[in-house]
């Protein structure tokens, strides 16, 4: 959207810890020679509404923030980001990918100017998202792809109905079912969290309560990441962001937060939804548990 | 995951299992330790052998690491089995890649390994003061 506005070097602010879905279209925005400011959200993960209004200036035309992170679950405060962003005039940008269908949010009320969705993290299909975007006053988007007109202009090309019918169909459900869920996820959480806090040197990552209900991230200390995983074979759990495991670096977000490279790369992601159960929760304890304790236990200092 | 995971070979996946001749060796006049890399670079071994008229009689490891790095210093304690201490001073890691079919992108960790035999050498009961 922004580059409407790169001649005049405006600036864009967004996290350190957004997705690259965001910070690779900020930084292909720098090439075109628009200028962002990235936040360093504090050791909790959260970027504060102070954090963003200093970082505005007067040539600054838009916000990007997340309103879940997608690695360490912690929920931004984008109520007061964009009541913020409104009353200076500069246009908002939320990535609800990890929120939508989790937590209430209402583009109205939060002053919302866009907003990006997907399905497939609703249980909806994969391939297919929505960008809502403001009505009025117009924001005077540019499209990316030209060539038909579909979507007002701005997406051209013959949409899947199928899909589209898929994801309105899972965002009806997760409505439907949300406050239910939220309430149900949480707690298998808070379990969770507790089971693997029994063990010593493990630390949450994240707001501590701040958080969106099925995303637990959690360091664990003594341990190597790479075994620490294949000892995990029935878990379906992330080492960090599953976005970024295929390039053996720790994951930023992790750094962002002050986390040392070894501690980021023993770090799991562990996933809760809709379908999760006590008995998976339990089953999950129990083997991260045991693995931990028997690749600590032939680790040098062990004493074995 | 793991036992279908074609990163793991089935020696390596087979010592992760068994993790044959995890431990240590208490300090002993006996005893030849020696130690190599750090956590911080993601690979650190001990090892400890048990010296008898000169040879290896028994071998154990302590490992922070890699699957691959695991399962090696677990095949290790076996290869040094009846090892003197001149087959320790120019014991080559490529043995135990090739032996556990270990990829390029770990052969690093494997001079690690490598690293922790020499000291033992240097270790060698009757030789210069423990390091460990």
């Amino acid at each position: 959207m922004p580059r409407a506005f790169t001649a005049s070097g405006a600036v864009t602010s967004s996290s350190r810890t957004e997705h690259p879905a965001v910070l690779d279209a900020c930084r292909q925005l720098e090439r075109e020679g628009c200028a962002v400011t990235y936040l360093k959200p504090g050791v909790d993960g959260i970027v504060v509404p102070a954090q963003v209004e200093e970082a505005l200036r007067s040539d600054t035309i838009l916000v990007s923030l997340m309103h879940v992170n997608n690695e360490i679950g912690v929920v931004q405060d984008v109520a007061a980001i964009g009541r913020l962003c409104r009353s200076r005039g500069v246009l908002f940008h939320v990535d609800a990918a990890q929120g939508v269908g989790k937590l209430a949010l209402d583009v109205e009320r939060d002053c919302i100017d866009l907003l990006a969705l997907t399905a497939h993290k609703v249980h909806g299909p994969k391939g297919v998202g929505a960008l809502c975007v403001r009505r009025e006053p117009r924001l005077g988007l540019v499209p990316l792809l030209h060539g038909g007109g579909q979507e007002r202009g701005l997406r051209s090309g013959t949409l899947p109905t199928h899909q589209v019918v898929g994801m309105g169909a899972a965002l009806r459900i997760a409505a439907l079912e949300m406050a239910a869920d939220a309430a149900r996820i949480t707690r298998l959480r808070e379990r969770l969290w507790q089971g693997l806090a029994a063990l010593p040197g493990v630390t949450l990552n994240g707001h501590p309560t701040r958080r969106v209900p099925g995303i637990l991230s959690v360091s664990i200390d003594g341990v190597e990441g790479e075994s620490l995983l294949y000892a995990l074979p029935g878990l379906a759990v992330a080492s960090g962001s599953a976005c970024a495991t295929s390039t053996g670096e720790p994951s930023y977000v992790l750094r962002a937060l002050g986390r040392s490279d070894r501690l980021a790369q023993s770090t799991l992601r562990l996933s809760l939804g809709r379908f999760s159960t006590e008995a998976d929760v339990e089953r999950a304890i129990e083997a991260i548990v045991t693995a931990v304790s028997r690749l600590r236990a032939i680790a040098p200092g062990s004493g074995a | 995951m793991s036992d279908a995971d074609p990163r793991y070979g089935a020696e390596v996946r087979a010592r992760m299992a068994s993790l044959a001749g995890a431990g240590r060796f208490a300090p002993s006049p006996d005893v030849a330790p020696g130690r190599a890399g750090d956590r911080e670079h993601g690979a650190e071994v001990v090892l400890t052998c048990r010296v008898i008229a000169g040879r290896v009689e028994e071998a154990r490891f302590q490992a922070f690491g890699c699957p691959h790095l695991v399962a090696a210093a677990s095949w290790l304690t076996d290869r040094l089995r009846g090892a003197g201490r001149e087959d320790l001073e120019h014991w080559d890691w490529r043995e135990v890649a090739d032996a556990l079919a270990v990829p390029p992108a770990k052969f690093g960790r494997l001079l690690t390994l490598q690293d922790a035999v020499r000291a033992v050498a240097g270790n060698w009961p009757g030789a210069a003061a423990s390091t460990v």
